[in-house]
Parts: structure tokens; sequence; C-alpha cells
């Protein structure tokens, strides 16, 4: 049950019309609650809350608006009446916040692995929103998501150029399919005449094997720096398990695959 | 919507321009940014699910820097509710994220159009959803509704409609038919103005000569869609706002799947700047008066879009976007290579 806390979070921020507004909408049934999620934007301000609470390991809300964290609560009251068919409607017609505001939900809902399937097609998504309101500073890939999905999601976040640290269990879930995978992709990558952003050999260190040993070859003989530093992180790492976690931060940015 | 550029002449144009005319509108079609420079547009009638990626960066170009997109049919008739709920959906999702991706604000009006509404069956059903998707964020208004062959059944349901953007404060889109269209365009005010509606919050659409006056003198807001052949052509819009002045009159494109023309907006305000229309009617017809129309919804914020939308970097440049893979954001469609 996250609705409690969640609600206490909001009430450190909604002004007292919202209050009101929010209190009288929370006592309705399960559809009158899913048109409540609907109309939120009409009732509640946008603003930037900066909420640093933590409700949930790796649940972020840090660019979170007081409009997404009361859609969320909305559907966790949904969620804990097992309004199943209100919540399946909101994702059937979700508007583009609506869909973020679904997916960001997810982990906090009553039965998360139910949702397995609406989480694996936001990763599925095209629209960026939607991919990163799963991606993103969100613990439910981490928790509930088979191997092969999480390879996907992490495969796909990089194919993207979408910055992979912003994935919660990065180091955790790593594996040797993925590392495997990352391989195949550099070459593809390479053989195009792109490029890899750098931080992503950071997945590499504890499953080395002849390929992957070549391309951190290759890496080392780059004229880039940032490759240079990868290759030498994923070396220390390998010589010192542990002992990179800070200095990858030097390569967390955009690295975009076209150069101006 | 005639397809065919061959049966033109079973449309006769009401207006017949001079041969100078013709000449001036030949110049305007191939440079017409040139008249149209720092101007930007509201188009409140495109149906951009039609449409490719190509005429969202001709839109761009060209200054329009928010659309409507009505609900409509698809050319053929759905069997399902699934079929309308998707298609609802994706004017609210995937059509709305594409347009950002130029820069563009993406709206929508949400109904059940005509001609569907004679299928009685799923008319019903697609009627329990409205709701739902009328008060979501963005839904600028119930549309694009009325009469397409004036049936019984078309007339229960734009009724029906007309009710719930009465109940929901929502302006509506009145699509107005094509054949009969001056008795159609009549009825059609009048059983608004029967459900009490303000005339002010009707948008009575696809008007010509024959029609405006009316739709104006009764105090509705009177829309002309540019579409070559069988709807209005620009020397004719011209000629209108001429007549009758930049109040309560916009114009629009429609830009569906048939033949028509995405930038017929832009090309209008340039053909009107040459024909000595003044900037600030045109500014009116081409941007203002839809702007004002639609905000009565509540869902309109013009600082959202005046000064061109933000196009957010981590859905684009860096995102998982229609410009797949990274792919650079814009392409040289003159170079031979692609890379």
């Amino acid at each position: 049950m996250y609705s409690p806390v969640i609600l206490e979070e909001i009430l450190r921020f909604a002004n007292p019309t919202e209050s009101i507004w929010i209190d009288s909408k929370s006592k309705g049934n399960a559809k009158e609650l899913a048109l409540a999620f609907v109309m939120t934007p009409r009732f509640i301000s946008k603003t930037q809350v900066k909420s640093s609470n933590i409700i949930m390991e790796g649940w972020s809300w840090e660019d979170y608006t007081l409009e997404k964290i009361v859609r969320i609560y909305f559907l966790c009251l949904i969620s804990e009446m097992d309004g199943g068919d209100q919540l399946n409607l909101l994702f059937d017609t979700a508007e583009i916040n609506e869909a973020v505001a679904l997916h960001a939900a997810l982990p906090a809902l009553k039965n998360p692995t139910d949702f397995l399937l609406r989480a694996t097609d936001a990763v599925r998504s095209n629209m960026g929103s939607v991919f990163e309101s799963i991606a993103f500073e969100n613990p439910y890939p981490s928790l509930y998501f088979s191997e092969l999905a999480w390879n996907q999601m992490v495969l796909k976040c990089i194919f993207n150029d979408k910055a992979i640290h912003r994935i919660y269990g990065l180091e955790a879930r790593a594996n040797q399919a993925l590392a495997g995978t990352l391989s195949d992709f550099a070459h593809e990558r390479w053989a195009a005449g792109r490029r890899v952003p750098s931080q992503v050999w950071r997945l590499v260190p504890l499953f080395m094997n002849e390929n992957l040993r070549g391309d951190i070859k290759k890496l080392e003989q780059s004229d880039n720096p940032r490759d240079i530093l990868a290759a030498e992180l994923v070396n220390k790492e390998i010589a010192q398990p542990g002992s990179t976690k800070e200095q990858w931060k030097e390569l967390e940015l955009p690295e975009p695959i076209y150069q101006a | 919507m005639c397809q065919n550029p061959h049966q033109k002449e079973i449309n006769p144009s009401h207006f017949e321009g001079s041969s100078e005319e013709k000449a001036t509108a030949n110049v305007v079609d191939h440079d017409f940014m040139n008249y149209t420079q720092g101007m930007k547009f509201f188009d409140p009638h495109m149906h951009m699910s039609s449409r490719t990626t190509d005429d969202y960066q001709a839109l761009a170009d060209a200054g329009v820097v928010a659309l409507i997109e009505p609900a409509f049919w698809l050319g053929q008739p759905r069997t399902g509710l699934a079929s309308f709920k998707d298609y609802f959906s994706s004017l609210v999702g995937w059509e709305r994220f594409r347009s950002s991706q130029f820069g563009i604000k993406h709206y929508c009006t949400i109904g059940l159009n005509s001609r569907e509404a004679n299928n009685e069956a799923l008319a019903e059903q697609v009627m329990e959803i409205l709701p739902l998707f009328l008060q979501k964020e963005g839904v600028v208004g119930v549309g694009e509704i009325g009469f397409d062959d004036q049936t019984a059944a078309e007339e229960k349901y734009y009724r029906a409609q007309l009710e719930l953007a009465k109940e929901m404060n929502l302006p509506v889109q009145v699509h107005t038919p094509h054949r009969d269209k001056k008795k159609g365009t009549e009825r059609s005010m009048a059983i608004a103005l029967e459900h009490g509606i303000d005339p002010k919050m009707v948008i009575i659409d696809h008007n010509n000569e024959e029609t405006v006056k009316s739709v104006l003198d009764q105090g509705f807001y009177a829309a002309f869609t540019i579409y070559p052949f069988t709807k209005m052509g620009n020397e004719r819009m011209v000629e209108i706002v001429k007549e009758y002045g930049p109040t309560r009159i916009m114009v629009n494109s429609a830009a569906d799947w048939g033949i028509s023309d995405p930038l017929a907006i832009p090309k209008t305000a340039a053909l009107m700047k040459i024909k000595g229309i003044d900037l600030e009617a045109i500014r009116l017809v081409t941007y203002q008066n839809a702007l004002d129309a639609f905000a009565q919804s509540g869902q309109i914020n013009e600082s959202d879009f005046i000064h061109g939308i933000e196009i957010d970097q981590s859905q684009k440049f860096n995102g998982n976007t229609v410009l797949r893979g990274g792919q650079a954001p814009r392409i040289n469609k003159n170079s031979m290579i692609i890379r």
C-alpha cells in the first residue's frame, strides 16, 4: 500500500484548493478515480516538486511535477481497490502524459507483475518520453523483467543514444548475454563509421572474452579520449572490482553518433 | 472528397479570376515563402495521420506553429470499437509526439464522424468512450461532427454530441456536407441553436460563398477549407475576406488522405498579402481566430508554441524517435548520398 505515503508527500506541495480537490476525488470508486486521473491537469498544477523523498529504492521523483504525483496516487488507489479493468482502460486510451504517469506508477501498484506486458510494451514504444518513463529512474524493470526483456531495454537505450546510467540496477543486472550482444552491436556501428557511447563499456568487465578483449584493444587505440578512458576503466575494473564506479561518471554524457 | 483531378469540371469554381490574377497565383506557388517571412500560422483542421514527415518538415519551415487534428473517418468504415479507440488514442499519443518532433504543437478534437454515425450499433459503443477522450489534455473540442448524407442516424448522433459538448463546455467543430451543402449547413446551425449552444462555441467548417453570410450573421465561426477541386481555392478565399472582413473567419487545409495541400494556409496568406489585404486581417484569419475559437476549451496555452515549442532533446536528438537510431534530425532532400 503505497497510497498513504504518496499522499503525505503530495500534501507537502499542494495548495489548499488542490488538496480539497484531491481529497474529494480520492473517495470515488475505480471508475471515478480513473476519470479523476484523466482530469488531473485541469485541477493540479504542473509545478516541479523537487521531491527527494525515497519511497522506494530506485524510484526517483526529482524531476516530477505535482500533477504527475497526483496521477500516480490515483492509480495506486485504483489498484488497491482491485480496479484492474479501469487501469487497463487507462493504458489502452492513454494520452502521452498519461502514459508517462502510468508507467512511472507501475512499481507502486498492487500486483505489479500483472502489468509486465504493459511495461515491455513501453520499452517497444517509439515515443521518447514513454520509453524513458519505464527505463529511467524506475525500479520496475530491475525488479520484474526477465533477462531477455532487460537486455532488450538496455540495448534499445544504447541504440537510441540515450544515457544508460539513468537505468536503475544497471550494474546489478549486467550479464554475459548483454555483454556479448554489446560487442556485436559495437562492430555494426564501427562498420558503419559510427560511434558507440563510451560509457556502455561499463557493462562488460565481469564478462570478458576474446571478442571483448579485442574491442577494448580497439578503444585503447582510438583517437577519442573518451574511448581511451573507457578502456582504462574497463582494465582497472577487471584488476580491482568495484574501483571505477565514480570515474564512469565522467562519461555519463550524451554522445551523438553524428558529430557536427 | 473528390480524388480525381479530371472531374474538376463538375465542381466549377465560384470565382472566375482574371488572367493577371492567375499569373500571380503561379508566382506565389513557386515562391510563397518570400511573402510570409516572420508570419506564424495556426491550422485548425489537418488530418496529420495521413501525412508524412516531409509534410511536417515543410509545415515547420513555412511557419505553422500549431495545428488541430479533428477525428474523422479513415476513407473506409471501421468495423469495431477497438479501431475507434486506437484511432482516438493515436490522436492524443503517437501523432502528438510525431508533431512535437518538428516543433509543432498538436491538438485534436474528438468525435464520431457523420459517415460512421450511420452504423448505429457501433455508434452506440463509440458514444460510450467519447467522454473519457474529451476530458484529456489538449483535446480542444468535439469534432468533426455533423452531416454527410443528412440521415436520421447522423442527426441523432450529431445531437447527442452537441449535448456532450455543452456538458463539458467544449467548442464544436462542424463538418458540413459536400452534397446539398447549403441546406445541410443551415440545418446544422439550427440544431446547434435548438440545443442552446452559444454560436461562438461552434466552428462551421468547409464554408463557401453560398454559406458564409448566414454563418457569420448568426454569430458562428466560419472556417474555410482550402482544398483543390472540391472545396475552396485560395483566390476565392481572398475575395471572401475582402468582402466580409476577417472577423470570425479562419482558413484551414484539411490535409487529409485526398489530394490536399498542407501548406494551404501559408500559401493563402501570401496570396492575401500580394492582393493587398492588410497584415492584421491576415493574422486573424490564419492564426488568431482559430486560436480564440478553440482556446475556449481551456486546453490551449499560446505560450506553449508562440515562440516555437521546445523540441525536447531527451526526445529528439538523444532520443528514441521517428528519427530512428539517432538519424540526423534533418536530411538534405537533394543529396544523392544517404548516410
